[in-house]
């Protein structure tokens, strides 16, 4: 398990970007429907407990936007 | 970007608060390789963001370090970050000098200086950002555009064929040298890290997206799509080796090119001057 | 090599290049970098030698654009640095010159300058780029420039360049021809103790450019040289003075043009320099660099005739010498330009001499030779009938 944060303001959107969507190997992303102040429409996470914690999405996301904690006693990769 | 509890909030300036970066872009992911192959130098060895100088030249990928990295930034003109860095890095030995910039900056209009610091092996830790194309300029053929493409400039195809720029480096004499995707953010980050730990001149290409100008002349269009690509055709150095030049058209060779010792300028110049019984300045 | 030797305080009978690669080293240049290229090639030559033995480096490049931009990267890696070269290699070095103007960097830039345009002839003086110097790079912005007429001059204006580059942070010119690079003269060199040196104020540590100002004061901000902590934000775009790009807003980008300019022009009493040797009726003539010499050696024939001659030669190109000017025009019979071109100064001295009396301008018979004093004193005459 793993805690997965997403701060929706940085997020460039789901249509325009989608990059956090294309690398999860859970295919755990999928758009919000709610637009940001930028105007974009973020991600959310459908199933956060189905996180693996491989930080795929945080390591790929342009705009730092998402953070991926793991387990304690696990390391970052 | 909020980067409020970003990990790697603590080595950017507090006072920039967003990228200006298009959606889905590929400088972001090569800013983060970056930064976290500082975070990981900065837990081993004690690096820090003040034992840095970045230096970058002009297009969109020049503004990675600048204004986002907290550190000395320096960013100069089009085609010439490398000559800068290099009086930076003869002036300030003990620093890490690393260029960020693009493929038209560092390999078309500053392809002289890309040679002869390769040749010099000087200590700088090169990353060029190769979208294929010039962005901030709006689409116009780089020395890294595939044949064919029909580009704003080469509105009828391109007829030049693409500029192998790694292996450009790496036969010029640079003891590392690499080349990572985007769609390869653990490897760029490592080839980065190896980079900044050489003595000697690094070259990290970053085979990145620009779904704005890019996407829109390939036809590929957003980001995803450019990644896919970069997914479904990167190919393995070692697997690349024992190919024919047909059955390559069209991939990727990503890995290291070449992982090397040889004497470094800067380290010669403090070598020269220990001989000749002086201190720097 | 053995370790080279700088020269021994004393006299010295030496050419002007060998003069003014140790005056650089007087001055404290720890950094060059440069490009072979006639008529300067014996100061890289020179300074290959001594910068090692001083604890310096020096860096042959691979053109002289890498030659200014790695001279600027070592000005912000805290040393005091400076390249040389001919009309060829700062054509070349132009946008650069802006980029060190608008990111107030110190810099000396020695241009030997040779007979143009284009290749032109490499071994023969020509006061060809008096005005490319000043004006070459685009967008407006300022830099000094100096104009020695001896190898003695060689040597103490490397000195005040680098001075006045430490003190003001900004690109600052040494400007002989060819002719005064191999002219071999007497030049006597001070003990290093007798030398004074500028220093450059450095941004105080501890703190992040949001709390400093580090670019756009008139008055010089210090600077956030690289490598001690200082987060220096340094931008060849348009930036505020904090070193933030801003793209956007009219005052910042007025702020970004005018300062670096006014910063100099508000100093310009500590600057400029002539050597005024003229009366109230005198006609005056007008020179710099080598052809200086010759302008004084006609009013020293003319006085000598009981002609009422005087001179005006400026040792400060840029910022240009107006008031001097100006105030020897309203004082002058007449004025006389001399110059090893085609009159490239002539516009600047006309607006400011040509309302208070006649001004007119005299080349030499072949471009490329320095001017007969005869000639002179033939047109001072023809001047006075
Ligand atoms: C001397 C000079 N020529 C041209 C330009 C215009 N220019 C700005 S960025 C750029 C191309 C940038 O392309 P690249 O280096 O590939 O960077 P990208 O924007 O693709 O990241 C050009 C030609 C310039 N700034 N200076
Ligand atoms: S990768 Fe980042 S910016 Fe892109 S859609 Fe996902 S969260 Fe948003
Ligand atoms: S950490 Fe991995 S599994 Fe979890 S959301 Fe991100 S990409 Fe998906
Ligand atoms: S134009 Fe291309 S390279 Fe430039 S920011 Fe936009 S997507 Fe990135
Ligand atoms: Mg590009």
């Amino acid at each position: 398990m793993a805690k997965v944060t997403l701060f929706p303001q940085a997020c460039k959107g789901m249509e325009d970007c989608g990059i956090c969507a294309l690398v999860c190997p859970q295919h755990l992303f999928t758009s919000s429907g709610e637009m940001n102040e930028a105007g974009y429409v973020p991600t959310r996470l459908t199933e956060p407990e189905e996180c693996t914690g491989c930080q795929s999405c945080m390591l790929s996301c342009p705009d730092m936007a998402i953070v991926v904690v793991k387990e304690k006693g696990e390391e970052a990769s | 970007m909020s980067l409020a509890e970003h990990p790697l909030r603590k080595y950017t300036r507090p006072h920039v608060k967003k990228t200006t970066t298009c959606p889905g872009c590929g400088n972001g992911i090569v800013a983060q390789a970056i930064l976290w192959a500082i975070d990981e130098l900065n837990r081993e060895e004690g690096l820090s963001m003040d034992d840095f100088v970045f230096v970058s030249g002009i297009g969109c990928s020049a503004w990675i370090p600048s204004p986002l990295f907290a550190a000395d930034t320096l960013h100069t003109t089009h085609g010439r970050p490398i000559a800068f860095a290099t009086g930076v890095k003869l002036g300030l030995p003990r620093q890490k000098v690393l260029v960020a910039s693009g493929d038209g900056d560092l390999a078309a209009i500053g392809g002289n200086h890309l040679i002869h610091a390769a040749r010099r092996n000087i200590d700088l830790t090169v990353v060029m950002v190769n979208n294929g194309i010039y962005g901030m300029t709006g689409g116009q053929t780089a020395p890294t555009t595939p044949r064919g493409l029909n580009t704003i400039t080469s509105p009828y195809g391109t007829m030049e064929p693409e500029f192998n720029v790694a292996a450009m480096v790496a036969a010029a004499g640079a003891p590392y040298v690499a080349r990572w995707t985007t769609y390869h953010p653990r490897q760029l980050k490592r080839a980065i890290k190896k980079g900044i730990q050489k003595q000697g001149f690094s070259f990290i290409e970053a085979i990145s997206q620009c779904p704005v100008q890019y996407g829109r002349v390939s036809k590929l269009g957003r980001a995803t799509a450019i990644l896919e690509h970069f997914r479904d055709h990167s190919l393995k150095l070692a697997k690349a080796r024992e190919m024919s030049e047909e059955e390559l058209a069209g991939k990727i060779t990503v890995g290291e090119f070449c992982d090397r010792q040889a004497p470094e300028l800067a380290s010669q110049w403090s070598e020269l001057r220990a001989r000749l019984g002086k201190e720097q300045g | 090599m053995k370790a080279a030797v700088r020269l021994k305080p004393g006299t010295h009978f030496i050419e002007g290049n060998l003069a003014l690669a140790e005056g650089a080293i007087a001055a404290g240049c720890r950094f060059m970098a440069g490009y072979p290229i006639t008529p300067a090639s014996e100061i890289p030559n020179r300074l290959s030698q001594l910068l090692p033995t001083v604890g310096g480096v020096f860096l042959q490049t691979e053109d002289e654009i890498a030659a200014i931009c790695s001279a600027i990267g070592a000005s912000w890696a805290g040393l005091k640095a400076m390249t040389a070269t001919s009309g060829p290699g700062v054509s070349l070095m132009q946008e650069n010159i802006g980029l060190a103007a608008s990111t107030e960097t110190p810099l000396v830039i020695v241009d030997v300058m040779r007979f143009g345009p284009s290749t032109g002839v490499p071994s023969v003086g020509l006061a060809g780029d008096v005005v490319q110097v000043a004006r070459g790079s685009h967008g407006d912005y300022q830099i000094i420039a100096l104009c020695p007429e001896s190898p003695q001059e060689m040597y103490d204006h490397m000195i005040r360049a680098f001075n006045l580059a430490e003190r003001f942070r900004c690109p600052v010119f040494v400007l002989p021809d060819g002719f005064i690079g191999h002219m071999r003269e007497q030049v006597v060199i001070p003990p290093d103790q007798e030398i004074e040196l500028a220093q450059r104020k450095i941004a105080p540590a501890g703190t992040t450019p949001l709390e400093r100002q580090d670019f756009l004061d008139p008055e010089v901000a210090p600077m956030p040289v690289f490598g001690r902590g200082r987060q220096a934000h340094v931008t060849s775009s348009c930036h505020n003075g904090q070193g933030m790009r801003n793209l956007t807003d009219p005052e910042v980008m007025h702020a970004f043009a005018t300062m670096p300019i006014e910063k100099i022009l508000r100093h310009r009493d500590q600057i400029v320099e002539v050597a005024a040797d003229y009366a109230p009726g005198d006609v005056v003539i007008v020179a710099y660099g080598t052809v200086a010499r010759s302008a004084r050696a006609a009013a020293q024939a003319a006085r000598a005739q009981g002609l009422a001659v005087g001179t005006l030669c400026l040792k400060t190109l840029w910022p240009f010498a107006d008031q001097e000017v100006a105030a020897a025009a309203q004082q002058a019979r007449a004025v006389l330009v001399l110059e090893n071109n085609t009159g490239q100064m002539l516009p600047y001295i006309k607006a400011e001499a040509a309302a208070h009396c006649p001004v007119q301008f005299l080349g030499p018979r072949l471009l490329g030779q320095i001017h007969e004093p005869n000639a002179v004193l033939t047109r001072v005459k023809e001047m006075m009938s």
